[in-house]
C-alpha cells in the first residue's frame, strides 16, 4: 500500500531554488515565488473583488 | 484494529443574484441535479445527535439565533428525507442537502488513500451537479469547499473514526484535546480574516474553524461549537464501539492535508486505545486554538495544566512519538509517520517550505504574492475574495486547483482514481454492499443508512444489518457479491453471510 501511495503521489516540479532556512523562532516572511504562471495569474485577475462581500451562508454544523 | 474512517463535507453555495435565504431550496435543487443512479430515502432511525458519549442526552442542540430566524420562515417539507433530497450513491456515499449546504459523505474506508480519492470524488460529483444547475438557472453558480462566509457563519467538514468504547469518554477527550488544538499547524486551511462574536479584523490566520471553537467538549454542533464533539452515534455495535465525530477541523483542498489530517488522528487513536494518554494537558485548549491560528507563531508558548510550557510543534512531536511506538493497522502507517516528521521539521525551519502540501501556507504564499504585486494589504476585500477563490471546487476556476495543475501542490488521488471513486465503493468495507445494491438493484432498495439496508424481496422486505460489519476487511464477502448477476443471488450471499461466523473473514 505504501508503494502504491508513493506511485500515486505526483511530486511537483520545484518552481524556485531551495529557500533559505528560517531562524527557528517562528514563521519567516514568505519568500514569494516569482514569476507566477500565466494561468494562475489569469485566474486571480478574474476573481470578482467583491465575491467575499457578496458571499453569505446559513450556518451549518 | 482496522479502523473505518470517513469524511462529511458541507459545501458553500453562491448563486448570482440570489439571497442567502434562497440557498436551502437551491441546495436541494443542486442535489436533485445529480443524474447518476441512486437510491432513496435515507433511513434516519439510528440517528440521535443529542446523545452524548459521556452517558446522557440533551433535550435539544443549541441553535444559532440567526439560523433560527431563517428556519422560521423557510418552506415546510413532507419528511426529513424530502427536505434533504437524499441520494444514496453507487460508491456507497451519500449526497444531500443539509440546511442550505450541499453535503457529501464519503463511503466508509479503511485506507487513507481510498479516503482521499472518495473525498475528492465528492467535490467532482457536486461540481457536476453545479454545472447542470447553473445551466438550468442561466446564472453564475459557485461551490466552495471551505468553512466560513466571512460574515460570521460557519459550516463544517467532519471526520468520522470508528473507535473502541473500552476507552472511557473522559480519557478519550483528555487525550485528544491537545492534539486537536495543535494539528492545525499542518492541517489548517488558512483564512484572510479574523471573525466571530460580531467582530471582524483584517489579518491572515492558520485555521478556518478556530474563530468558531467555543468550548472544550460538547455535543453541540450548530452553535457554541466544541473542539471535541461528544456526539454518540456509533453506527456500529453499541457495546463495543463509538464513532468519533470530529467537527473542529478545516476543509482541506490539498490531498496531502486531507490524508495527514485523518492519518495522524487515526494513529493517535491507535496509541490511545493501546493505553497512551496525552503527552501533557493544555491549560486552555480553546484559547490555544485561537492563539496558534491568529499569531501564526508555531513556536508560541502554550501553558500546560501543570504550569509548564510547550509549543505547538513540540506537542505535535510528542504525539508523533506516541504514534511511532503504538501498534496500528492503518495501511499507510509508515507514510503518515514519515510525512508527519517531515512537515514538523519543515515548519520549524521555514513554514514556507510546506507550500506544496499545507493549505494555509500555499494560500498565504499565493495571496502575499498578489498583494505585493498590486500594492494591497490584508484589509483589502480582494484578499478575502482570493481566499474564497482558493476553495472554488471548479477545476477551471479554483485557485488551489490551478496550483495543482501547475505542479505546485502534491496530489495523492489522480483524476483516474477520483473517477473510479465517484463510481465504485471501496472493495473492503460495508460501503461496498450499499453501493453494489444501489448500482445493480436501486429499484429494490427500500431505504438505507450507515447501519442497515432494507430492500424489497418479492412481497417481503429484507433487512440487512450492517452495524456488525465494521471491524476488519470485508474483501471476501464483497468479492462474492461482485459476481452476483441478479437480486436472488445477492440475497443468497447476504443471507448466508448473515448466518455465518464472521471470524472467517
Amino acid at each position: 500500500m505504501i508503494a502504491q501511495l508513493e506511485e500515486r503521489i505526483t511530486r511537483p516540479t520545484p518552481a524556485t531554488p531551495d529557500r533559505k532556512s528560517g531562524d527557528g523562532e517562528g514563521p519567516v516572511r514568505p519568500n514569494v515565488r516569482r514569476p507566477g504562471t500565466d494561468e494562475l495569474l489569469r485566474r486571480m485577475r478574474r476573481v470578482d473583488p467583491d465575491a467575499a462581500r457578496k458571499y453569505r451562508q446559513r450556518s451549518g454544523e | 484494529m482496522q479502523r473505518i474512517i470517513g469524511l462529511e463535507t458541507e459545501y458553500g453555495l453562491w448563486i448570482e443574484g440570489l439571497a442567502p435565504g434562497a440557498m436551502v431550496e437551491e441546495s436541494r435543487a443542486l442535489v436533485r441535479a445529480y443524474q447518476g443512479r441512486y437510491a432513496s430515502p435515507w433511513d434516519y432511525s439510528d440517528e440521535d445527535p443529542r446523545r452524548d458519549m459521556r452517558g446522557f442526552s440533551v433535550p435539544q442542540l443549541t441553535r444559532d439565533p440567526e439560523d433560527a430566524r431563517f428556519d422560521a420562515t423557510g418552506p415546510r417539507y413532507a419528511s426529513l428525507s424530502d427536505e434533504h433530497a437524499d441520494r444514496i450513491l453507487p460508491n456507497g456515499g451519500r449526497l444531500y442537502n443539509d440546511h442550505g449546504h450541499p453535503e457529501y459523505s464519503t463511503p466508509e474506508c479503511l485506507s487513507v488513500v481510498d479516503l482521499v480519492a472518495h473525498d475528492r470524488a465528492g467535490s467532482h460529483i457536486v461540481h457536476q451537479c453545479a454545472l447542470r444547475r447553473a445551466a438550468e438557472l442561466g446564472k453564475e453558480l459557485r461551490v466552495y469547499k471551505n468553512n466560513t462566509d466571512y460574515h460570521g457563519a460557519a459550516y463544517g467538514t467532519h471526520e468520522c473514526y470508528l473507535s473502541r468504547r473500552s476507552v472511557p469518554a473522559d480519557t478519550l477527550i483528555a487525550a485528544l484535546l491537545p492534539f486537536l488544538a495543535t494539528r492545525q499547524v499542518f492541517s489548517g486551511a488558512g483564512k484572510a480574516i479574523i471573525e466571530g462574536n460580531g467582530r471582524v479584523q483584517s489579518a491572515y490566520q492558520i485555521s478556518q474553524r478556530a474563530d468558531f471553537v467555543s468550548v472544550d467538549a460538547s455535543v453541540d454542533t450548530l452553535h457554541r461549537r466544541p473542539l471535541f464533539n461528544t456526539r454518540d452515534e456509533p453506527h456500529a455495535p453499541d457495546a463495543d464501539f463509538r464513532r468519533l465525530h470530529v467537527i473542529s477541523g478545516d476543509a482541506n483542498m490539498s490531498d496531502w492535508a486531507t490524508a495527514m489530517k485523518v492519518g495522524t488522528l487515526a494513529l493517535v487513536l491507535d496509541a490511545i486505545e493501546a493505553g497512551c494518554s496525552a503527552p501533557r494537558a493544555l491549560a486552555d485548549p480553546v484559547e490555544a486554538v485561537k492563539e496558534i491560528s491568529r499569531t501564526r507563531a508555531l513556536d508560541t508558548r502554550l501553558r500546560s495544566a501543570d504550569g509548564s510550557w510547550t509549543t505547538p510543534i513540540r506537542l505535535q512531536r510528542d504525539y508523533l512519538a506516541l504514534a511511532h511506538d503504538a501498534p496500528s493497522d492503518l495501511p499507510e502507517r509508515q507514510w503518515v509517520l514519515d510525512e508527519w516528521d517531515r512537515v514538523l521539521r519543515d515548519l520549524e525551519t521555514d513554514p514556507m517550505r510546506t507550500s506544496d502540501r499545507v493549505d494555509w501556507v500555499a494560500k498565504l504564499e499565493l495571496l502575499t504574492r498578489f498583494a505585493e504585486e498590486d500594492g494591497l494589504d490584508w484589509s483589502s476585500p480582494v484578499m478575502m475574495s482570493l481566499d474564497l477563490a482558493y476553495h472554488d471546487i471548479s477545476p477551471e476556476d479554483g485557485l488551489q486547483r490551478a496550483l495543482e495543475q501547475e505542479g505546485l501542490m502534491l496530489r495523492i488521488a489522480d483524476d483516474d482514481a477520483v473517477q473510479r471513486a465517484a463510481a465504485q465503493a471501496p472493495s473492503d468495507t460495508r460501503a461496498f454492499i450499499r453501493g453494489f445494491l444501489v448500482d445493480r438493484h436501486a429499484e429494490a432498495v427500500r431505504s438505507a443508512s450507515w447501519s442497515r439496508i432494507e430492500f424489497f424481496a418479492g412481497d417481503d422486505v429484507m433487512e440487512f444489518d450492517t452495524r456488525p460489519l465494521v471491524n476488519g476487511s470485508l474483501a471476501r464477502l464483497n468479492s462474492e457479491l461482485a459476481v452476483c448477476t441478479n437480486l436472488d443471488e445477492t440475497m443468497a450471499v447476504l443471507s448466508r453471510y448473515r448466518a455465518s461466523d464472521r471470524s472467517k473473514e
